[in-house]
């Protein structure tokens, strides 16, 4: 008997009609690393939920077929029991803390004395655990004070002191920036080689492409394949199901390299190995493709001798200069390189203690932060701060109705918002029985409503799948057409050199660099003074320019 | 982060007392004067608490309290030293404003309770860490169950202060002026109230999925990782407050027989 | 009668209660910020009533005032912690006998709350304070009755009803907005007679 086993699992939510999960049946070995892909919506949280019992005893609903971990059958025994054995992190670390605890010490004891674990024996696991996650430096701070990444650690910590013999992570760095995320990842890389079982849902195809064992592949809750990463990625049929596979694998297809089993490679040593193999093989080498605006620059913003602090002693930004015409612009850097600050500059919301922001050759310095909200729009990053409306349309037109549109011109905007946006569908519905990502396009669409000349966005990828990344890349396509300027912050990379004509890169307030995609991501110097990553096809070119 | 709760561990030896001896003497503190029922019951309860603040360095933070009640206390002093319905002599007059002996007297009576309460309140409020109340309770056989809404709490409120300003920058981004006349006001309090209301609720599906996956709720003994043992000085402190209240009740009762 | 105040207590109603409280808190910090001469400090009771039943409501009520009291100092809050209690009690039996499905039921659930507090507070008032309430409106009809020799208990009342009644109105409008907007998938979370029911 395997140690997990899944038989025709079937689940269905309360007063819903579809079932979330439609005749799912696998098993896993202990030690294994499992993938779980799909587009938002595919049923990957709903299975890892049923592997904790989560489903269907704490959602109730409807449930058939069966899930047994190490011989336990998970849809019966309370979570509260299996928690021994299967440990569940999700993407949330805010939400996944206890709420209860003021140190992170004690956080992490929470599980263990819930379960009357004798003390001495607590402190010796939180000894391990905390040093094994580097989060043992933090163990008397309180855990809300971290950041997200240590937060999501500390998660990660306080599920493992449990020795449970299963680890599920469901999208454990979706919503962390590329420091937290690497931080994560790394984590997993260390767990996966103490043969812990770990299942893995995850967005970012390159991290699953080298860690798994194997990936199970669902689609509107239907099981597709469980297969090799490499037969997974190289079905012909992904974009159908809403999977982007990793870069490696388009550019294998793109250039007909092939495993020796025939499949494409996954992973970038792979490629190595087959054009080894192949030494009269000439391939054309990855490259990104800048994309050029037709029309002259036009000056928007123009940032002098900007000096700003939000304390005394620790200023922000010491005479930075910085002008923005309508070129989609990407700004990347680290937590705290001044992203958000400077955007927030940029729309009022902060004002600079000296120099002068000029848009279109005014100072925004003496206007108010609701009269400037006709001119430039700013989504902020979680949706959740801003949607107060019972239906979506309404919730649209609330910007535009704000700065004196006529109701029916702030109709005629909210449903072009929505097209753009892919929601005319779910005008009608409550943004909150939305999914986060929906509702993040929400939060997109009622700032778009507003016609604004400037458009900023905060981490518009964070939570969406490949389809919602194609709706936010026709957006900002769409407004540079019409000649608006649209100013994200972003951290990934391969969006940003797929998307933007012009990427500026930040560093404890200086400007470090500032360029097409192609001119500034091939300054090694500069993306790690930022700590940033490469985009994914220069890292291959970069692979395979020292094999030939 | 900020918190609600206004206890700090500065050190002093009201800190290190178990937290049940503080909740002895304020039980002590509120019951003796009502017992006694005369002035000078409070006013010494008073003292005694003022004293024991000033040894504990606690002083500095009760002030405020105090002057938070100060304007109840007022009005019971207006209402019932110009309107009472047992005021027949005139004590003093400021302009036309008579006030009354009766009602002034009744005024004192009431406002010694509150100020009595109030000090003994603040010896347990400064000086105890509200999870080690919780921790002892629980201990002593208190739901754990509700020993973690307590401490929630705790940690819920800082955080919904924080999604506030968030909140309110998001709206003013889409135009809606906050500040201004009343009016303008009370239509702001929607969109700003309404978001981190539905946020707080919403996350609590997440939040009992976290408490589930780490075993809250299984069967059997939980273990307590900080168990406060009782000094002598808690011992001695506890039977003072016990032996305190023996003899107010027994005065008492001793008052009803004669 | 059994089914109106069935209750469970796992994690998802757990969590409730503090989150509660906590709109509590900001309701009464917003009515303070905005000059409002209302408490607008039991939304989070009544919206754990409706969804948890009138235990749940009046755990919310009681462990709301009892935490702020023992935390903040704030004694005078603890004293009406047997007021919260009931307004939780009272709308959670109101919202599990259908009153709080439609605008107008909702609107006697707050008659039924606004008076459910007017009673327990009134002795209390009485008890602690000689009547007043602390409200500035409430405290000026308490002192034009004393003024006109009418009874203290008549006055301290009219002191009550003038306070409680438009907050619980008020209060209560703006709760069921929010019970409104709440996603099916968290309420049926906290509904007694969800059961699994089986594919096979």
């Amino acid at each position: 008997m395997a140690f997990l086993e899944v038989e025709h699992l079937k689940y269905r939510y309360p007063h819903t009609k579809k079932l979330a999960l439609d005749d799912i049946s696998f098993t896993a070995e202990k030690g294994e690393f499992i993938g779980i892909i799909g587009e938002n919506g595919a049923g990957k949280s709903t299975l890892s939920q049923a592997f904790c019992g989560l489903v269907p005893q704490f959602y109730k609903g409807a449930y058939g077929g069966k899930v047994t971990v190490d011989g336990i059958a998970a849809a019966t025994t309370p979570t509260a029991e299996l928690c021994k054995k299967v440990g569940l992190i999700f993407q949330n670390p805010f939400n996944q803390l206890s709420g209860a605890k003021d140190t992170v010490w004690d956080e992490v004891a929470f599980g263990l004395e819930n379960f009357g674990v004798p003390a001495e024996q607590i402190h010796e696991r939180l000894d391990k655990v905390l040093h094994q996650l580097d989060i043992w430096q933090f163990r008397e701070k309180n855990p809300f004070d971290l950041s997200g990444g240590q937060m999501q650690r500390v998660a990660i910590a306080s599920v493992l002191a449990m020795e449970p013999e299963i680890l599920l992570l469901d999208e454990p760095t979706s919503q962390l920036d590329p420091q937290g995320s690497e931080e994560v990842f790394h984590t997993v890389e260390l767990l996966a080689q103490t043969g812990i079982t770990i299942f893995m849902i995850e967005q970012k195809m390159e991290k699953l492409a080298s860690y798994c064992d194997k990936i199970l592949l669902l689609h509107e809750g239907k099981q597709i394949a469980f297969d090799t990463p490499e037969k997974i990625f190289s079905r012909p049929d992904l974009a159908e199901l809403g999977i982007c596979p990793p870069y490696v694998t388009r550019y294998c297809v793109e250039q007909h390299i092939f495993r020796p089993d025939g499949t494409y490679p996954v992973v970038v040593e792979d490629v190595k190995e087959a054009l080894k193999r192949d030494k009269e093989r000439k391939v054309t080498l990855p490259q990104l493709a800048d994309t050029v605006l037709a029309e002259a620059p036009e000056n928007r913003f123009d940032v002098r001798n900007l000096k700003f602090s939000y304390t005394e002693d620790h200023p922000i930004f010491e005479n930075f200069q910085l002008s923005l015409d309508q070129r989609p612009t990407a700004i990347i850097g680290q937590n705290g390189a001044g992203k958000t600050t400077l955007v927030r500059l940029l729309k009022g919301l902060l004002k600079p203690s000296a120099g002068t922001i000029l848009y279109q050759g005014e100072d925004i310095s003496r206007r108010t932060v609701a009269s400037l909200a006709g001119q430039v729009g700013y989504v902020f990053q979680n949706p959740d701060d801003q949607i107060f409306k019972y239906k979506v349309i309404d919730e649209v037109m609330f910007g535009p109705l704000n700065i004196g549109m006529p109701k029916e011109k702030a109709m005629e905007k909210a449903m072009e918002a929505l097209a753009l946006t892919e929601l005319t569908p779910y005008a009608g519905e409550n943004p909150y029985d939305l999914e986060l990502s929906q509702r993040k396009l929400v939060a997109i669409a009622s700032v778009l409503a507003m016609d604004t000349d400037v458009i900023i966005l905060d981490e518009p990828t964070i939570a969406q799948d490949y389809s919602g990344k194609e709706i936010i890349r026709n957006i900002i396509a769409s407004l540079s057409e019409q000649g608006k300027l649209v100013l994200a912050i972003l951290h990934d990379m391969d969006f940003v050199a797929q998307c933007f004509s012009r990427v500026v890169v930040l560093a404890h307030g200086q400007l470090l660099a500032d360029g097409t995609p192609s001119e500034v991501f091939v300054q090694e110097d500069v993306l790690k003074k930022a700590a940033l990553d490469m985009p994914h096809p220069l890292q291959l070119r970069k692979a395979l320019e020292q094999i030939q | 982060m900020k918190t609600i709760s206004l206890y700090t561990n500065n050190g002093s030896w009201l800190t290190q007392l178990h937290p049940f001896t503080k909740l002895w003497y304020l039980a002590a503190a509120i019951c003796i004067p009502l017992l006694t029922g005369s002035v000078w019951g409070f006013a010494v309860m008073i003292i005694i608490s003022f004293v024991l603040l000033k040894s504990g360095r606690l002083i500095k933070k009760a002030l405020p309290l105090i002057a938070f009640s100060f304007t109840i206390i007022l009005t019971i002093f207006l209402i019932h030293g110009l309107v009472n319905q047992q005021n027949k002599n005139v004590l003093f007059a400021i302009g036309f404003l008579r006030f009354y002996k009766e009602g002034l007297l009744y005024a004192a009576h009431i406002g010694l309770n509150i100020l009595n309460m109030l000090l003994s309140f603040a010896i347990v409020v400064l000086s105890t860490r509200p999870s080690e109340l919780v921790d002892e309770l629980e201990r002593k056989g208190f739901s754990p169950r509700f020993g973690y809404i307590i401490n929630s709490v705790f940690q819920i409120i800082p955080q919904m202060m924080g999604t506030m300003h968030t909140i309110t920058d998001a709206q003013r981004s889409r135009g809606m002026e906050t500040e201004g006349s009343l009016l303008v006001r009370i239509k702001a309090f929607l969109p700003l109230i309404s978001p981190v209301v539905m946020s707080a609720l919403t996350a609590t599906r997440e939040r009992a999925i976290a408490l589930e996956v780490r075993g809250f709720g299984a069967k059997g003994l939980k273990t307590w990782m900080h168990p406060h043992q009782k000094t002598k000085a808690d011992r001695i402190f506890s039977w003072l407050c016990i032996a305190g209240l023996i003899l107010a009740l027994a005065g008492r009762i001793y008052l009803w027989l004669s | 009668m059994k089914k109106i105040f069935k209750t469970q207590l796992n994690a998802a109603v757990i969590v409730l209660i503090p989150a509660c409280i906590g709109i509590n808190y900001l309701g009464k910090l917003f009515a303070s910020f905005l000059k409002l001469p209302l408490w607008l400090d039991s939304i989070g009771t009544c919206i754990g009533a409706a969804l948890g039943g009138p235990i749940i409501g009046a755990i919310c009520g009681a462990a709301n005032n009892l935490i702020y009291g023992f935390t903040t100092g704030d004694n005078i809050t603890l004293i009406y912690a047997l007021t919260s209690l009931f307004i939780g009690l009272v709308v959670g039996i109101m919202a599990r006998i259908g009153f709080m499905k439609t605008f107008p039921k909702a609107l006697l659930t707050a008659c039924a709350g606004g008076l459910a507090a007017v009673v327990v507070s009134t002795p209390l008032n009485i008890l602690f304070w000689g009547g007043t309430t602390g409200n500035v409106w409430g405290d000026a009809v308490f002192a034009a009755t004393q003024a006109a020799k009418l009874p203290l208990a008549l006055g301290s009342l009219l002191d009550e009803i003038v306070v409680d009644v438009p907050d619980k109105l008020i209060t209560l409008i703006i709760v069921f907005l929010i019970l409104k907007g709440l996603p099916k998938k968290l309420t049926t979370l906290y509904d007694t007679e969800e059961t699994i029911e089986s594919l096979d």
